[in-house]
């Protein structure tokens, strides 16, 4: 019954206290010498195992599809489907929990949390995760005590105070609400009172706001849980708390501020984008958006829709710019559009500026350039850097008439280089921002069209997907060096290729999705893609886009965050990268096939 | 001192307790126990137990399902330093039944397999101290020293004046085990069974444990 069997390390976190002590006293030691298999391919698993120490090689065929170090449990496809196509070496002196079949099928059975880590699909696991951590971080949101929210002053009136009275308070502290004291008697009195009494009540502004004012209030303590503001507010149908310490009203919580606090305040930066008047209005916003993916990542919200948040976030704040400071014969025959990941909507960060700019006909050239000058730069005091490709506005290549842009896509699949794949894949993902978006849906019209059947270009294009490995060799070095500077490179091992990939196929089939998402779905509905693996694919691609954005929270504003290190995860998480990447190797199979890229 | 073969034959004359006859049977093949005692202090003539573990290893795998681990209570007063070290309480002690009472099924599930421990000699004398007089013998086993196993894995081809370490954290250190939360006389088993699977291996391997250069070489290149 060894107690050092961690508890704490997923699956088994998810056991009951009887049934950890069930699974302890279960357990027994197996030692494996370098090259010795512990389980063989095809074979089923006698047990599950966790390693203790040492490193274990998971291997397909021929070639190595893993490496598990301390603590990783294998293999679950093996135990609960009898068999998995894999076999496991040990590949130095290791050491392994076993934990005997019958008994780890017994609290597959029982446990049905536990069980879901033992699912075929990684789709089922990913969701599973998600729902986990959303859980504890909405938990957490909910353990946070009243007092920690904001509170409206607490401002007290005597009941015979007059409505002008308390509308001229209300302005005063910037607060919709006061209390009323009618001798024993404390009531609250909102702005909303004072209009219906006046407006539809007709009454005089020199009533005494001891008639309006309600004195059924509800209150709670600031050591009180959120969780319990709210629960008071639903039971009670109340839109504000009175907050009272035990001695007296310490503030007002309004309904609002509460809901805020739950679901962070993205809408408040929009609305401050949409208002800006200043190029320094928007500075400030464009500071805000970075600190709301914190935010929002901290409360569980879904990488995909965090993406969604900020994209449109930056969007907004893009077309505001647009319309600041672009002379208005470009706002009616320009039109400003995103490109890259921006178009695709998958950043979850600040982004470089991957804009451009299509123009109706020929423009007044001076007047343009100096647009072309403020606009970026603008852009990079705001905290974008340029693109490093000099994909920008700024650039004349990149801000001329749709007729230059189309001799420009001819000439790139005509005679294709390097560039001309690269630039053909960050225009097919643009999206229009501001200005004439017909100009953009013409290009891409265009686009598609000259493309149509060019297999020999799409092959050449879809390429690219091989320029990187996918880096599950590399997990060894991660995980028995510890700490080491080592590091996995989530972009080019793992989004790349599924974005490039999907891009391809969607290429082909002229699609008109920019999102790789939607793409996705799309892919699957023409029936390229099997809807099964569609979905995989894409809880693939927003597991890596989530780990890649729990990086760059780390990074925070230093490297990209595109490495991660797998010693720095945890063991759930390392499983599922496991999964993840190896959805991207079936994918890379499939584009390879489909585009005959053994050939090359 | 006599030869300990001799000694065997004499404890098979002078065995007391006929149905402890078991204890000189032949151990069935590749099965082995790894013992450790928690004691009062390292006197084996004043000090006394106050745990037992043991368990059971066949082939390559470390039966820690089937084990034998025991609270003794200890003739003399267990010294506040002792319950420092093994984090007991006195109540833990108190509560557990004598060693006597523990002994026979002890004795049942060591059976006549070799014994293996870290400095296992004074286990084994502490536990001789209560065996010979419940059953007039001394215990019988072979003895398997992991500090010998691995001082033959790390400097048994070492040159004179190369300084020795053998202590337990040395060794699990040098074969990468990751430590348990030690001191309490099961994980101590534990992990003395996990280093005697792997020093065991790399014998077989005809594998020695690298040891540190212990003066700096010189680098003509620098740095």
């Amino acid at each position: 019954m060894p107690k050092a069997f961690d508890i704490n390390n997923p699956p088994f976190d998810r056991l009951t206290p009887n049934e950890a002590e069930t699974l302890r006293a279960a357990l027994d030691v197996a030692y494996f010498r370098p090259g010795e298999a512990i389980i063989r391919r095809d074979a089923p698993a006698d047990a599950l195992y966790v390693v203790i120490k040492g490193t274990v090689e998971e291997r397909g065929e021929a070639d190595l599809l893993a490496l598990l170090g301390p603590k990783d449990t294998f293999d679950s496809r093996a135990l609960v489907h009898d068999q998995n196509g894999h076999k496991f070496l040990a590949r130095d002196e290791t050491l392994c929990y076993v934990i005997p079949r019958k008994v780890a099928l017994n609290l597959i059975r029982a446990n049905p949390r536990f069980a879901a880590f033992f699912y075929r699909e990684i789709s089922q696991k990913l969701d599973e995760l998600a729902n986990d951590e959303e859980a504890r971080r909405y938990g957490s949101l909910m353990h946070a005590k009243v007092g920690e929210l904001f509170l409206h002053p607490p401002s007290f009136m005597a009941a015979t105070d007059t409505i002008e009275a308390a509308g001229h308070l209300m302005r005063e502290i910037n607060s919709n609400a006061l209390f009323v004291r009618n001798g024993e008697r404390i009531g609250i009195i909102t702005g909303m009172n004072l209009s219906k009494a006046v407006v539809l009540r007709r009454l005089p502004i020199q009533t005494p706001v001891g008639e309006l004012a309600n004195f059924d209030i509800v209150s709670i303590r600031p050591d009180d849980f959120v969780s319990s503001a709210l629960l008071l507010m639903t039971k009670h149908n109340k839109r504000r708390l009175a907050v009272h310490d035990g001695e007296r009203f310490v503030g007002i919580l309004e309904e609002i501020d509460l809901l805020g606090f739950l679901a962070g305040s993205a809408q408040v930066v929009a609305g401050r984008i949409d208002r800006g008047a200043s190029l320094q209005d928007l500075a400030s916003a464009a500071r805000e958006t970075e600190a709301q993916t914190r935010v929002l990542r901290r409360q569980g919200v879904k990488v995909e829709v965090i993406a969604e948040i900020v994209s449109d976030l930056n969007r907004r704040l893009l077309s505001r710019l647009f319309e600041m400071v672009a002379p208005a014969e470009l706002r009616t025959s320009g039109c400003l559009i995103v490109m890259g990941s921006e178009g695709r909507g998958e950043q979850t960060m600040r982004t470089d500026q991957d804009n451009g700019l299509i123009l109706d006909g020929p423009v007044e050239s001076k007047s343009l350039e100096s647009f072309r000058n403020e606009f970026s730069g603008a852009l990079g005091r705001f905290g974008f850097p340029p693109c490093p490709g000099n994909i920008m506005v700024s650039n004349p290549a990149w801000s001329k008439p749709l007729t230059d842009y189309l001799a420009d896509f001819r000439r790139w699949i005509a005679l294709p280089d390097e560039a001309a794949h690269m630039n053909v894949a960050i225009v097919y993902d643009a999206q229009a921002i501001a200005g004439n978006a017909s100009l953009l849906d013409r290009a891409k019209a265009t686009l598609i069209e000259l493309i149509r059947g060019e297999q020999a270009f799409l092959a050449h294009f879809a390429r690219a997907i091989d320029a990187f490995e996918t880096p599950i060799g590399l997990f060894n070095n991660l995980i028995t060096s510890e700490g080491s500077g080592d590091a996995l490179d989530l972009k080019k091992g793992g989004i790349f290729p599924i974005v490039h990939g999907v891009r391809s196929l969607a290429l082909e089939q002229g699609l008109r999705e920019t999102s790789t998402d939607k793409r996705i779905s799309r892919l699957c509905d023409l029936g390229v893609l099997r809807a099964d693996f569609g979905r995989d694919l894409k809880q693939a691609f927003r597991f890596l886009l989530m780990l890649r954005l729990d990086g760059q929270l780390a990074a925070s504003g230093g490297a990209s965050g595109t490495l991660v290190r797998p010693a720095h995860l945890s063991s759930m998480e390392r499983h599922l990268l496991r999964d993840a990447l190896q959805v991207v190797k079936q994918f890379r199979e499939i584009v390879r096939h489909r585009f005959k890229l053994g050939m090359f | 001192m006599l030869p300990r073969a001799i000694k065997r034959l004499l404890h098979q004359a002078t065995l007391s307790d006929q149905s402890y006859r078991f204890m000189f049977d032949r151990a069935p093949d590749d099965d082995f126990v790894v013992i450790d005692c928690e004691t009062t202090g390292l006197n084996v003539r004043t000090d006394d137990i106050v745990t037992i573990a043991a368990i059971r290893i066949r082939g390559n795998r470390i039966l820690t399902s089937e084990h034998f681990e025991a609270v003794v209570h200890p003739d003399s007063e267990m010294g506040a330093e002792a319950i420092k070290i093994h984090r007991l309480r006195h109540s833990d002690v108190e509560a557990a039944p004598i060693v006597w009472k523990v002994l026979p099924s002890f004795l049942r599930f060591i059976g006549p397999r070799p014994l293996i421990g870290y400095y296992v000699d004074f286990d084994i004398a502490m536990l001789d101290k209560y065996i010979l007089p419940l059953v007039g013998i001394e215990l019988p086993n072979e003895r398997i020293e992991i500090s010998r196993l691995y001082y033959e894995r790390k400097y048994g081809d070492a040159p004179p004046n190369t300084s020795i370490d053998l202590s337990f954290a040395a060794i699990l250190r040098d074969l990468k085990i990751p430590p348990l939360a030690q001191h309490d006389a099961f994980d101590d088993a534990l992990m003395t069974a996990m280093m005697f699977l792997q020093l065991r291996d790399l014998a077989e391997r005809g594998i020695r444990i690298e040891r540190q250069r212990t003066s700096p070489v010189f680098n003509p290149i620098g740095a």
